[in-house]
């Protein structure tokens, strides 16, 4: 009953990391560039979640489709402004830049917001769900459901609109792709703001059930590069995958090591993955 | 004679420091199949790749259906309908044979209908994709392949396909079969540009042809005749040719 218990928690926890994961998945894949921005990304789109459920009442999860777009902006400036100007470059100065970017936009954030931890208190609270002697705490449940409703929907958007089809054309064969017409630095533009939507909407969900601080920021990144490592990269339903199992990972290493530890474990599966299984559970090998 | 339907004036270009073209000069008659033929390195596919916008021209002019597209980019290229079918297929990995056709339809704005149309025709010219089309593009045999990437640039609606080496790696009774749907095509009414390093299979092929060698045009003439003629033939055919 107890590992059912701790499965349940992992399951609900791996749902808000997929949703965190996919967006960094995709903007790697497409762009080859390694988004170190993205954990911040997501901690200003709980501030903004956090700050519109204190100034107007508006509820987190109604608030994640609005982040999202504010991210979105975001994420279309930063491209246009900065990011573009070393697409193609080495790894090293891609990830340079995004580990720049990363600092000040912490930093501003901690200027701005302090780096007191904040979170959403909904009044009433959601409460929990009694199955039994399982319990599911309803906010979590609800997190989960609309983060995996927000991978699902990037997804149908790859999968189905013309848009969506050439990100993935771009990613696969970029010369090809402007062959076919598609406008590669437009297609850029939108794959980053896209990843910022998703970092930004998932971080107004994350709001409602953990503390925001611009300190966690790179927590979160750490687990959205382990997601993309389990799940390997440019595989939607893997980065899913990936993210519930890391969600469940870290619960069984809580119970069993500690809340310690839980980072611990995701790091070295990480490198247990890198040396054995370099290509991810999931992915397919040279799809880059 | 109406004009050309594509014109090439004095074309340069390359890569970084390297120039391949050296003032390319070639026309390309509307209604016709024009194939280009020259050994490796005499800039075959640089010109396609500065023809459809990949390679920038460094000097000279590029016209398309009257209109000057010399620094136009690869999508408004497309648009106005000049279709680069890539050497190596290049289908996207990951798609299935209908989304890499879907590809090619990106910058049509006719409308779903007339996309549904084309793709119906795609599929009636090329019945094997038809039993593909929920495949992997990459899990076909490299004749599927061909057959994919000539009708994904189909799918564009072209005025002009540019086709970069048709023949490359398949059999030759494949080849056959896609050089009768290139007929067909033609015969549809799409003027098809065609690199091909089977000089035999391009020449009986084609309505005309250009020799590219060094990046100029050396010599242009119709199929029958360059066939016939012995620089041709000593350089391209493998004939050997008597000396004096």
């Amino acid at each position: 009953m107890l590992y059912l218990q701790i499965l349940i928690n992992g399951v609900l926890l791996g749902g808000l990391y997929s949703c965190i994961a996919v967006g960094f998945s995709l903007v790697w894949g497409v762009l080859n560039i390694i988004n170190l921005l993205h954990g911040s990304l997501m901690i200003l789109g709980a501030y903004a979640a956090f700050f519109a459920h204190a100034a107007w009442g508006i509820h987190p999860f109604l608030f994640a489709p609005v982040a999202g777009l504010l991210l979105f902006l975001v994420g279309l400036a930063l491209q246009a402004g900065i990011v573009n100007r070393v697409m193609g470059a080495p790894v090293l100065i891609t990830l340079t830049l995004t580990f720049g970017l990363n600092l000040m936009l912490d930093n501003a954030m901690i200027v701005a917001f302090k780096a007191d931890y904040r979170k959403v208190i909904l009044d009433p609270p959601l409460g929990l769900l009694e199955l039994g002697n399982l319990l599911v705490p309803l906010d979590r449940l609800y997190v989960m459901a609309l983060a995996l409703l927000l991978v699902a929907g990037l997804y149908a958007v790859l999968r189905f609109t013309s848009v969506g089809r050439a990100i993935v054309a771009v990613r696969m064969d970029r010369d090809a792709a402007a062959l076919m017409g598609v406008e590669v630095k437009r297609i850029y533009a939108l794959t980053f703001a896209a990843g910022a939507f998703m970092a930004g909407a998932a971080g107004s969900l994350m709001s409602v059930i953990f503390p925001i601080s611009p300190l966690t920021s790179n927590a979160f990144l750490g687990k959205a590069f382990v997601i993309c490592v389990l799940g390997g990269l440019g595989s939607t339903p893997g980065v899913m995958i990936g993210g519930i199992l890391l969600g469940v990972l870290e619960s069984f290493g809580t119970l069993w090591l500690g809340p310690d530890f839980s980072t611990t474990i995701a790091f070295v599966l990480l490198l247990a993955l890198l040396v054995f299984r370099p290509s991810g559970l999931m992915g397919r090998k040279g799809f880059e | 004679m109406s004009a050309p339907l594509l014109e090439i004036g004095g074309l340069e270009a390359g890569y970084g420091d390297v120039q391949v073209l050296w003032g390319v000069d070639l026309a390309v008659a509307s209604g016709s199949i024009v194939c280009l033929i020259g050994s490796n390195g005499a800039g075959k596919s640089t010109l396609l790749r500065a023809v459809s916008g990949l390679v920038p021209a460094a000097a000279g002019q590029i016209r398309f259906g009257g209109e000057d597209i010399t620094h136009a980019r690869p999508s408004r290229i497309v648009a106005a309908g000049l279709v680069h079918v890539p050497e190596g297929r290049r289908l996207f990995a990951g798609m299935s044979v209908r989304d890499n056709l879907l590809m090619g339809a990106y910058k049509r704005g006719d409308g779903r209908a007339a996309v549904r149309r084309d793709l119906e025709r795609v599929l009636a010219l090329f019945p094997r994709l038809a039993e593909r089309s929920r495949q992997d593009a990459v899990t076909l045999s490299g004749g599927e392949q061909q057959m994919c990437a000539i009708g994904r640039g189909l799918m564009a609606a072209p005025r002009l396909l540019m086709i970069d080496e048709l023949s490359l790696g398949l059999s030759p009774r494949l080849v056959e079969e896609l050089c009768s749907a290139l007929v067909g095509i033609r015969d549809a009414g799409v003027t098809v540009l065609l690199v091909e390093q089977d000089v035999m299979t391009a020449l009986e092929l084609a309505d005309d042809g250009h020799v590219l060698q060094g990046g100029r045009v050396v010599l242009a003439d119709t199929s029958a005749r360059l066939a016939a003629n012995p620089m041709v033939q000593q350089a391209y055919l493998g004939a050997v040719v008597a000396h004096p």
